[in-house]
């Protein structure tokens, strides 16, 4: 009876929610605590946490403030599904913003959709995922791979040789590939794939040299095995040049002077040339010490993303989700990256860099392209 | 005293059975209520918590009880749920393909199961063999899904498929009506006779092929039956999670399972069941929170459960039953049954050995044996340690044991045959160290020796225990018919032996193989024996072979010795003509040893 | 020439990786499932020496005895108390893996570690250039196995062990310490695991879970071996081989679980594998 009584009082203050004015938005993160993205995670944190102070000292979004709800994914679907029923049914936040795995990301729009509230998704992916709810601020395949390829191609490089991990981003990623330098005149000499806990890459690289192809480029799942394939590569004396589809600026950095002279396309590198980046960057240091994390193609996204959840609400003038979500493909916001607005069937196109890491694992950017066009990823949104 | 049994042989009393009938009941109606209490985000963990702990449940029948400790349960949960999923996102959604969906969720475990099964249970494989092959099954199907493009949606899984149309209590209260349903028929099976068999398989394998049960057969039926459970199992997850992804099907997530069953006591079905929602549920709780820490804390929980606590944590539960409950169960009734009769006696001698022989590489432990055994003999097979005895015993019952030569059983070659088969032609064989099922009562080992002849029931557990007229006559001679519901592993050695050669009678053998039935027994307990054998022999008309020490015992009661030295076969004759004999006297004054 | 370099430097690898567990599969009839585990803790004591400045030579003695000592340790608190209950066993050292991957990602974080590389660069052989680390791998699995050979044929350890691995009650009864024995073969083990965590190192990515991917494959060699390293090194040449062939021939990804699908069936039709070699 105490128990029934506890509940009415519970289901009588979330009722009274939104008459209370002065509660924050709360910004649900589902993300990789534990499992493979526990490496990037908590860049990712600190980036959110960054943007929400930030909007938060400038007085917040329509008289509110907002406020960060972190809850661990573990990097995979069933994790996920938790962290979703958490996030969305137990602290009821008004909006989802984060990177993750596609299984997670899979798992968790049902959860989303039955929860109608908007679900900003920061990391790059395979491309076409679509449902109203979700929005994307990150780059897929038609924005990340042409770069590589034009650059390879002006350097002379015709034939290719591809190698991934056998998941979906991986054959994604290599499929467009594929297409790309068949359509720009090239050719794929070969295209392997290892499982994603392989760790001999040994045959495969013994076909690659002896394919005599001009140019690499790879898609592995990211971290152990992206190393793996590198050192085993640099130890068989592969030499020739050397794109790598999955590798961020601290994966290089840790693998050292195997990394030296891979080739990285991104829509964010530390070293972009703009006051944005520098400040953001400043602002970061100024937050965390020594603590900050390096900034990345993931937490950057997220930094954004956040703004842009907050120029919706403000262009909406209100929380009801079918306005916000009108609101998330009209507004722009000038970050670090550049200018971002998911514009395009709920993507959005972004100013590529094209990078190669030097010797002391820095990297270099070699060469940016403009408002990359993320292609058709959704004909019906 | 058959006139009171049969009184008491009425149908099964209303006991246990309705209890839990009662209790499944109550459970039944608290998950249909439960909805209208809890928040969406508890109905909605605890939903998929509980189709995980269906899982656990067949996982504690398989090792908890059977002794078969696998990690590929996720294997076959994952690939019914994507047969599910396959279908509602290749073919559509409506209520045939939703029927086709659930059919394939159940086929399609069970024939990879089968497949399994037929790899991991053969005669002398080993536990460990069948542990690692369950971790290479989850491992090989997660490759299939990752290698399945469009079709399986590789790493991402597949999404936005339209499952069952229930609202989130509607999948509650259906994977709760499951759980208690699994739960209370996972109970009512390990209590039946039929059960039972799964503890004498993780108690004592051997024992069971030599009481001719087909124990390879029984662990591949269970295997692929659970591996059914399970397929609706990821049924039920694909349609209330609208997602499925690769790491249902690995063997993190078999291990995890463990994990769970460990922790909640294996052995229970309610405590895996139990522990797998609690753990399941808290970790949706805490993880946010401390994710490494978390699954720290769980992992030296696991380790110290397993070493100090194997039962778990329901054993403080079922530990205190047990005391309230006092050791001696509910004991069935005595009932002899009439002699089975035998096909007309073909005219080759019962048992005949020609030429048998075993090696080990150059080593010959038994050479050039030739003997003949008919109906209604005594033989003793007497000589010094290491003559080969034991090894003459064990080719007589194991067609893959012997090297060379052949051993006949009504005239039918027994070379190739597993032992549970030659015991289905009338052999039965005692073993030197008493051979029974410590987890057992007296009653149910004895059914055991039974189940090769009349099928075990599947629901109950009978009040009666139909057994041969000597078997009866040995539990009355040794008292044990007085102790029939206490536990084997209270019995004092000279018991476990009258048992054991009461369940080998029990099995009705034409032959009957005793290897030192007599050792370590009081002169009293060796008299018995003596009768009760020779009853069996000369009465009956069975034959037995008995290696023996005691020459004593052997003059009593053998119609014929044969005496074993070096493995070779050095006489063959009547009490007198081996007592009176040089040899014997010189190889038993120790003389001829080395 | 390359495919013959691959599959022998494959077998050599995977022998390397496998040889710890044998010795400890062997003599205690036991399975440690914290195998992988160990195989972390070798490649993270390379981390370490890295991060000391020392010699990254240095790492293998390091990792030897960091492995020994901590093998040494589980035996006596972990193993001891359940070689009544193997499969018991199997669960308690498969738990300490989970709680020792956790205490690595908890003292050095999840991230990809940085490890110096010990022989980098190719060599020319017959013609085709190879990497020289491979070969070497190629050399440390022989000085292994030969060593390995010396140790059980030649020391008094050896014959003990082999005491106990044929008979151990009748060991125990001619008077020699079978506890002692099975917790120094338990050490030298875990020795190996981590010596092999080390030669690891070049070759892939040192993170906390890096044992894992290695530690079915050893399971499914070390079952067809049997006791004998004689026929684990016959397995890793004829199932590495097979690996190298189907993934050089059919498809990397079939071959990726060529080794443990081969070796399930090797064993079915012939349950003892190659244990009579």
């Amino acid at each position: 009876m105490k128990r029934r009584l506890l509940l009415t009082a519970l289901a009588a203050t979330m009722l009274a929610g939104p008459a209370m004015a002065e509660e924050p938005f709360l910004i649900g993160i589902p993300v990789g605590l534990s499992g493979a993205n526990s490496v990037v995670a908590p860049s990712v944190v600190q980036a959110a946490e960054l943007a929400v102070d930030e909007i938060n000292a400038k007085g917040g979004v329509l008289g509110r403030q907002l406020k960060v709800v972190v809850a661990d994914d573990g990097s995979g679907a069933v994790g996920a599904q938790k962290a979703f029923d958490s996030l969305v049914f137990q602290k009821n936040v008004n909006a989802i913003i984060s990177m993750e795995t596609s299984a997670a990301r899979n798992a968790g729009l049902p959860i989303v959709g039955k929860g109608k509230i908007p679900y900003i998704y920061t990391s790059f992916y395979e491309g076409h995922s679509c449902s109203p709810y979700l929005y994307v601020d990150a780059w897929v395949p038609q924005q990340q791979v042409p770069p590589v390829v034009d650059y390879l191609k002006a350097e002379g490089a015709k034939s290719y040789f591809l190698i991934g991990s056998d998941y979906a981003f991986g054959r994604g990623m290599l499929e467009f590939a594929r297409k790309y330098i068949d359509k720009t005149g090239g050719k794929v000499v070969g295209e392997e794939y290892l499982p994603m806990d392989g760790t001999d890459w040994t045959p495969i690289i013994s076909k690659l040299k002896s394919s005599g192809a001009d140019a690499l480029i790879t898609s592995t799942a990211g971290g152990a095995p992206n190393v793996t394939l590198t050192k085993q590569l640099r130890s068989a004396g592969v030499t020739i040049p050397y794109a790598n589809l999955a590798v961020d600026e601290g994966t290089a950095k840790s693998m050292g002077a195997d990394a030296a002279g891979i080739l990285i396309s991104a829509s964010y590198i530390t070293g972009i040339d703009s006051t944005a980046n520098k400040d953001f960057m400043a602002a970061l240091k100024k937050k965390f010490g020594d603590k900050a994390r390096t900034p990345n193609d993931l937490s950057v996204p997220e930094y954004e993303g956040v703004y842009l959840y907050a120029a919706a609400l403000k262009k909406a003038g209100t929380t009801d989700t079918r306005p916000v979500l009108k609101a998330l493909g009209e507004v722009s916001y000038k970050g670090p990256r550049g200018t971002i607005t998911m514009s395009k069937q709920h993507h959005a196109p972004l100013t590529m860099y094209l990078g190669q890491v030097q010797k002391d694992g820095s990297v270099k950017v070699v060469k940016s392209f403009k408002d990359v066009d993320p292609g058709d990823q959704c004909p019906n949104l | 005293m058959s006139d009171t049994t049969l009184d008491s042989a009425g149908p099964a009393r209303p006991g246990p059975l309705w209890r839990l009938g009662a209790l499944a009941i109550a459970a039944a109606a608290m998950m249909i209520l439960a909805p209208l209490f809890l928040d969406r985000f508890t109905v909605n963990v605890l939903t998929r918590s509980m189709i995980f702990a269906i899982l656990a449940v067949t996982v504690d029948l398989l090792w908890g009880f059977t002794g078969i400790l696998t990690f590929g349960q996720a294997a076959f949960f994952g690939a019914g749920a994507y047969a599910t999923a396959m279908v509602l996102t290749h073919m559509g959604s409506g209520p045939g393909l939703m029927a086709l969906g659930l059919l394939l969720s159940i086929l399609v475990p069970v024939a990879l199961a089968a497949a399994v099964g037929w790899l991991t249970f053969y005669p002398g494989s080993s536990d460990f063999y069948a542990t690692v092959i369950s971790l290479v099954v989850p491992i090989v199907v997660t490759q299939l899904i990752y290698s399945g493009g469009t079709w399986t949606g590789s790493s991402s899984g597949l999404v936005g498929y339209f499952g069952l149309d229930l609202s989130l209590g509607g999948f509650f209260r259906l994977a709760g009506l499951c759980l208690v349903a699994v739960v209370f028929a996972a109970l009512v099976f390990v209590r039946s006779d039929a059960g039972r068999v799964l503890t004498a398989i993780r108690n004592n394998e051997t024992r069971c092929a030599y009481l001719g049960i087909n124990t390879q057969a029984v662990k591949i039926a269970l295997t692929t039956v659970l591996a059914g459970v399970t397929g609706i199992a990821g049924f039920l997850y694909a349609n209330a999670s609208g997602v499925v992804a690769p790491e249902n099907t690995g063997f993190v997530f078999g291990t995890q399972l463990v994990v769970w069953t460990a922790l909640g006591g294996r052995g229970t079905i309610i405590g895996p069941a139990l522990g797998a929602v609690a753990i399941d549920y808290l970790s949706a709780q805490l993880s946010g929170q401390l994710p490494f820490l978390w699954q720290l804390v769980v992992g030296l929980m696991f380790v110290v459960m397993i070493i100090f606590m194997p039962n778990g944590l329901a054993a403080l539960v079922t530990g205190w039953r047990r005391v309230r409950k006092g050791p001696a169960a509910a004991a069935p009734a005595l009932v002899p049954i009439a002699r089975r009769a035998r096909g007309p006696a073909s005219d080759a001698p019962l048992l005949q050995i020609e030429r048998l022989e075993k090696a080990y590489g150059s080593h010959k432990v038994l050479e050039d044996i030739t003997l003949t055994v008919r109906p209604g003999e005594l033989v003793s097979l007497v000589g010094p340690n290491g003559a080969g005895k034991t090894t003459l015993m064990r080719c007589m019952t194991d067609g893959q044991a012997a090297s060379g030569g052949t051993v006949r059983v009504n005239g039918e070659s027994i070379t190739g045959l597993v032992p549970n088969r030659i015991v289905a032609r009338g052999i039965g064989r005692k073993f030197q160290v008493a051979s029974v099922f410590e987890s057992l009562t007296v009653a149910e080992c004895l059914r055991m020796a039974r189940a090769a002849h009349e099928r075990p029931s599947f629901t109950r557990r009978r009040d009666t225990l139909a057994l041969p007229q000597p078997a009866i006559e040995i539990l009355r001679l040794t008292g044990l018919d007085r102790q029939l519901g206490a536990e084997v592993s209270l019995l004092s050695h000279g018991q476990k032996q009258s048992l054991e050669l009461a369940m080998v009678v029990a099995l009705e053998p034409a032959l009957i193989l005793l290897d030192e039935p007599t050792a370590g027994l009081t002169k009293a307990e060796r008299t018995t024996i003596g009768t009760v054998l020779q009853t069996l022999t000369s009465e009956l008309g069975l034959a037995a072979i008995l290696v023996e020490h005691d020459l004593d015992f052997v003059r009593d009661i053998s119609s014929r010795i044969v005496v074993l030295h070096q493995g070779r076969l050095v006489l063959d004759g009547t009490v007198e003509e081996v007592v009176n004999d040089d040899i014997v006297k010189r190889i038993y004054s120790g003389g001829d040893h080395g | 020439m390359t495919l013959i370099l691959d599959i022998l430097t494959t077998a050599a690898i995977l022998f390397v990786i496998a040889t710890g567990l044998l010795t400890i599969f062997g003599v205690l009839k036991i399975i440690n499932f914290a195998h992988g585990a160990w195989l972390t803790i070798g490649a993270y004591c390379a981390v370490a020496v890295g991060q000391l400045g020392w010699s990254p030579w240095l790492a293998f003695p390091v990792a030897f005895v960091v492995g020994a000592v901590l093998g040494g340790l589980t035996e006596r608190f972990i193993v001891r108390p359940l070689y009544a209950r193997p499969l018991d066993a199997i669960l308690a050292t498969w738990g300490l893996g989970i709680v020792v991957g956790q205490l690595i990602t908890l003292g050095f974080g999840r991230d990809v570690q940085f490890t110096a590389p010990l022989l980098p660069g190719t060599a020319d052989i017959l013609g085709t250039s190879y990497s020289i680390y491979r070969l070497f791998a190629l050399g440390a699995a022989i000085v292994i196995g030969l060593g390995f050979s010396w140790l059980m044929e030649g020391t008094r350890l050896g014959l003990s062990a082999r005491a106990v691995i044929m008979n151990e009650a009748l060991a125990h009864v001619l008077g020699l310490d079978t506890r002692r024995i099975r917790w120094v073969t338990f050490m030298i083990g875990c020795g190996l695991a981590g010596l092999a965590g080390v030669l690891l190192t070049p070759l892939t990515s040192v993170d906390p879970n890096m044992g894992l991917a290695w530690l079915v494959g050893s399971f499914m060699l070390v079952m067809v071996a049997g006791q004998s390293f004689a026929a684990l090194a016959l397995a890793c040449l004829l199932l590495g081989g097979a690996q190298v062939l189907v993934s050089t021939f059919l498809s990397p990804i079939l071959g990726g679980i060529t080794v443990a699908v081969l070796a399930a069936i090797i064993l079915r039709i012939s349950p003892k594998g190659f244990s009579r070699v």
